[in-house]
């Protein structure tokens, strides 16, 4: 027989067996029993264990529903993308700041009926992570764990430079002179640092707020880019960059390893002092056990404070992760369900515990701090509670300002523009970006959408 | 015209190499430039991940962690943060399957109309065929997400592929370039036959014209192999991602990875094109210079 | 029924495929995309007409600006630098010289590596720290500032900061590119060897040299294929995305990498603002069609079509 005879029906039959895998891949399947609902978190290794226990947990207590986790890199971006394919997840694991660019393109669920039915309110919550997810008089979202920011020292780098490890900065004046006299040198070339305005990296839009800066005005929902404070801040910025100079600076810092890596800035002992979140404990523990023991080798206090400004003392910056329920889900009931179990004393402290973080809730239970490995914890759990707690603006093209405000802060950091120069050209982009975005917003409600 | 890069000149051209040995070198010096990242890659996926830090660099690495590849494919494999790179893979060479016969088939068929038949606004069509290859994908992005999107197809594989069974102005162009070079007499005398237009482009054209669709074949899974923009924008749930999606997303995991299994994954990725390239050399190159020349 | 009828129909039938395509896959979308570049477009829901507020605020846009500057001034840099790598590695390989095949072959791989791998790649490979390249290049540069010191040169002479320095990040693109400039080096080899012989020969008995040779008869003769090279690489170079897209997220440092496209897809994808990424796309197209017309007037003037 000849062979070449078969070649035709065996494409064929390669063919639609692919169209057929590949409709399988992607079809969403609707098995019998328990109703099947997805969920995308971002979180990967301990952070990811830590949610995937809870959904264990949840997965175990009932059988009505079954939660199918995801791991979704680039989640801002991806469920978006998902919502307007109409295709989305039944709950997502956004950032706080998400909310109301999402609310606005109704790209997610309001859940004040739902929050009333579980009776969940913002009692039950310090309340700025409470506050968080409520935009336009509703409820978006709802936390997952919470995080709020402090210095982080290494007394180690304290005393090789001859300061008191138990003396950390109060004012942002100190800190910087205590940061140059960390400075070591190595052929010419910086070794190790006291602070960075650069690093982590997370908060360069944000350093106007520990000058008393505010980047939108809630009331009038006016862009604030470049008041004053902030202009003070952009300069303090500045004045590292002409203390060591860009290129310098930028050689040291491609040094730096991945953040979670034992070559991270701070693990690593390059820098001194940085502001940090909750979180790094974890990476302490994980990357620099030398840091904690033999002997405690870090601490975490209040982040410093201008020596004029005595008043913003304890400045924290208080964000979280969130949980949505993106508009399209097929089981928005079930999804909530979930929701309110995270949001339960038990679910919660689960998640926290597991990420070594402190508890959003107003309640936690005793065991819960007496239990957590977190030396500093309370330092955490305290901040977000006093009234010079931050959280990122809510407005709909925060993406876009954030961007706007990280580029001017590179700028400044590369010595390219004066603090002014920048924050002028960020307050001009972004305010005409904002008349522009709530005319849209109203010319769509007038249009009926 | 498709034989332009074998013919070779029976004198040479410019500049007969007087000075051979010069040119040796300065030659022998670029292929160590266009080696040296490739090199560096394999070399990297091969250590140990202190040993990838390492400064100065160690260019044979020692021991050989050939674990490294099983590493990638597994990375946290038992975790959360498990990328499913062998599902990659699948999704990869499904998707590559379906395009390559869809380019394939409908490219055949509509070159055959261009090349051989005659009829009426024929030219003024291919001309207007010719004339889209201009037109930049990013302008036509946003309507077909919004089509694709009305009919439901977003996160499913179908915006990947459906749209290589319509064909498409570059590979109609370069089969209808080849199928010209075919003799006329023969479909004339398989007319004669009595074989209808379609039987002769079975028969006749398709046989004679394999070195031209496999350039076809070879362009296409090059596109799809290493298409980012489409996935990126269509696929949604990280199982059915692709590979070049997969590797965008095992860089940018929050946590990081070490740079020897990301090397290793990358060389994953890379190494099917590269092989794929040696078993189909003549035809590759026939095809640059076919497609390249006669713009 | 007539004969021609007949063919016409049969052949219509063979088209189909590409009619339906064209018109579902470019003459729906085109339409549509004018239309939504006047709209205010979430794709979450209908589309609303706002008149030319898109292409106003586009104006007004100075990150528009930027990434249109960088992308014009990324495509001026690497088009040159792409065409002189790869013409001159085809002039080496047409002489009849061993081992043509090897080096053809060393010169091809590289252009077949994926966009995302070898974005990965270079990533690894420009590390300012750890990279391969400054592994290479800090030693040389420390015995050249050693050198130097005899003149009375102090100082440190420290490799470029490849990813993190705006001055550098563009640069770092260019070389990746003509690292892949082996797909154009075919196309070039292919058109040397379509050169008649006799020219050379002509130009042989008139005692030209290797530099005249090459000035005169291999340049004009390639100035077609040279044409529809640069053309090509216009438009690929407009739409170059994936690559800084990876490497330079957000379009880091200091947007110096923050491209067209990039913004673009921000703008589709990111933001939602689907009208203003459509009114962008159609200022490309724009963009495309001017610099194509105005490569085509130029080669009026200097590019040989040989024989017809």
């Amino acid at each position: 027989m000849d062979i070449r005879k078969l070649t035709m029906p065996a494409m064929a039959l390669v063919l639609f067996y692919c169209v057929y895998q590949s409709e399988k891949l992607t079809r969403v399947e609707n098995p019998p029993g328990p109703i099947h609902i997805t969920y995308w978190e971002k979180w990967t290794e301990f952070e990811g264990d830590a949610i995937r226990a809870v959904v264990d947990e949840y997965n175990r207590k009932q059988n009505k529903v079954h939660v199918d986790l995801l791991t979704v890199s680039d989640i801002e971006k991806k469920t978006l993308l998902a919502v307007s394919g109409g295709n989305p997840p039944d709950v997502a694991g956004l950032y706080g700041p998400n909310v109301a660019q999402y609310a606005d393109d109704h790209a997610v669920m309001e859940l004040d009926a739902y929050c009333k039915q579980y009776n969940i309110t913002r009692d039950n919550y310090i309340p700025i992570y409470f506050d968080i997810g409520y935009y336009n008089g509703h409820v978006y979202s709802l936390p997952t764990t919470p995080a709020s920011t402090a210095l982080h020292y290494n007394k180690q780098l304290f005393r090789e430079a001859g300061l008191d490890p138990e003396k950390p900065p109060v004012t942002i004046e100190e800190m910087d002179q205590l940061a140059e006299k960390v400075v070591t040198r190595k052929n010419g070339h910086i070794d190790k640092s006291g602070f960075m305005p650069a690093e982590p990296g997370w908060w360069n839009w944000g350093w106007g707020f520990v000058f008393g800066g505010r980047l939108w005005d809630p009331a009038t929902g006016k862009i604030t880019a470049n008041c004053p404070e902030n202009i003070r801040a952009y300069n303090w910025v500045r004045s590292y960059t002409d203390r060591y100079g860009a290129s310098e600076l930028s050689t040291f810092r491609s040094g730096f390893g991945n953040f979670s890596s034992p070559q991270n800035a701070f693990l690593s002992g390059k820098v001194a002092m940085e502001m940090q979140g909750v979180w790094m404990y974890n990476f302490i523990d994980q990357y620099a056990p030398g840091m904690e023991k033999p002997v405690l080798n870090w601490a975490a206090v209040p982040f410093p404070h201008p020596a004029d400004r005595p008043d913003l003392a304890e400045t924290t910056f208080a964000d979280e992760d969130i949980l949505v329920i993106p508009r399209g889900s097929r089981h928005p009931k079930e999804a909530f369900e979930f929701i309110a179990y995270v949001q339960s004393q038990e679910g919660m402290e689960l998640l926290c515990m597991g990420q070594r973080k402190h508890s959003p809730l107003a309640k936690v239970s005793p065991d819960f701090i007496k239990k957590h490995p977190n030396p500093y914890i309370t330092v955490f759990s305290e901040l977000p509670k006093n009234k010079n707690v931050i959280s990122p603006p809510k407005i709909g093209i925060w993406p876009e300002y954030q961007a706007e405000m990280n580029a001017a802060f590179e700028q400044v950091a590369l010595g390219k523009k004066t603090a002014k120069e920048a924050l002028d050209y960020v307050q001009n982009r972004v305010s005409l970006m904002n008349e522009d975005y709530q005319a849209q917003l109203k010319a769509r409600k007038e249009a009926g959408q | 015209m498709t034989t332009a890069v074998n013919t070779r000149r029976k004198k040479g051209g410019p500049g007969r190499q007087r000075n051979a040995w010069l040119l040796h070198l300065v030659l022998l010096a670029f292929s160590v430039l266009f080696l040296f990242p490739l090199v560096w890659l394999v070399s990297t996926s091969l250590k140990r991940s202190d040993q990838a830090m390492q400064m100065p660099p160690v260019w044979i690495p020692h021991p050989l962690e050939w674990h490294n590849y099983k590493d990638a494919f597994m990375y946290h494999h038992d975790v959360l943060g498990y990328i499913p790179f062998l599902q990659y893979g699948e999704n990869t060479v499904i998707l590559a399957v379906l395009t390559v016969a869809g380019a394939v088939c409908s490219n055949a068929l509509v070159a055959y109309a261009f090349a051989r038949l005659r009829w009426k606004g024929r030219d003024a069509i291919f001309a207007l065929t010719l004339a889209t290859m201009m037109v930049p994908f990013p302008v036509t992005m946003v309507p077909i997400y919004a089509l694709y999107k009305n009919l439901g197809w977003v996160g499913t594989f179908r915006p990947l592929w459906v749209g290589f069974w319509f064909g498409g102005a570059f590979n109609i162009f370069l089969l209808r370039q080849f199928f010209r070079t075919i003799p006329l007499e023969l479909s004339e005398a398989a007319k004669i036959d009595g074989c209808s237009e379609f039987e002769i482009f079975r028969m006749v054209i398709l046989p004679l014209a394999k070195p031209a669709l496999s350039v076809v074949a070879l362009f296409t899974f090059l596109g799809t192999w290493n298409d980012f923009l489409g996935p990126l924008i269509y696929l949604v749930n990280p199982k059915t991602f692709t590979l070049g999606l997969g590797l965008q997303a095992y860089q940018n995991q929050h946590g990081g990875t070490p740079w020897n299994l990301v090397m290793a994954a990358t060389t994953i990725v890379v190494a099917p094109v590269i092989v794929l390239f040696f078993f189909a050399q003549k035809q590759f190159i026939q095809g640059i210079a076919v497609t390249g020349l006669k713009g | 029924m007539s004969n021609s009828k007949r063919e016409t129909r049969t052949a219509l039938l063979f088209v189909s495929p590409w009619i339906i395509g064209f018109l579902v896959f470019l003459a729906y979308p085109l339409s549509a995309s004018i239309y939504y570049s006047f709209c205010n477009y979430s794709v979450l829901k209908a589309p609303v007409w706002v008149g030319m507020a898109n292409y106003r605020n586009l104006v007004q846009d100075d990150v528009f600006r930027t990434t249109l500057v960088n992308t014009l001034i990324y495509a001026l840099m690497s088009l040159p630098v792409g065409m002189a790598v790869a013409i001159g590695l085809a002039m080496m390989l047409n002489a009849k010289i061993k081992g043509q095949t090897i080096y053809r072959t060393i010169f091809y791989v590289p252009s077949l590596v994926p966009g995302v791998p070898l974005a990965v790649l270079w990533l690894w490979v420009f590390n300012g720290k750890q990279g391969i390249i400054n592994a290479v290049l800090q030693p040389l540069l420390d015995h050249v500032a050693s050198a130097l010191s005899i003149v009375g040169f102090h100082g440190h002479l420290n490799a470029p900061q490849w990813l993190s320095d705006a001055a550098w990040a563009k640069p770092a693109l260019v070389i990746m590119s003509a690292w892949g400039a082996g797909n154009a080096m075919l196309i070039y080899l292919a058109g040397l060897q379509d050169v008649p012989q006799p020219l050379y020969e002509a130009a042989d008995l008139d005692g030209a040299g290797w530099w005249s040779k090459t000035w005169n008869v291999t340049l004009p003769m390639l100035s077609p294929v040279i044409l529809f090279n640069g053309i090509m690489g216009i438009i690929g170079a407009l739409q170059v995305f994936t690559i800084p897209y990876i490497m330079f997220p957000g379009g880091s440092p200091a947007r110096s990498t923050y491209f067209y496209a990039m913004y673009l897809y921000d703008n589709a994808f990111v933001y939602l603002k689907m009208g203003y990424a459509c009114a962008m796309g159609w200022i490309m197209f724009a963009i495309t069609v001017i610099l194509t017309v105005a490569a085509h007037k130029l080669s009026d003037r200097y590019v040989h079509y040989g024989g017809s």
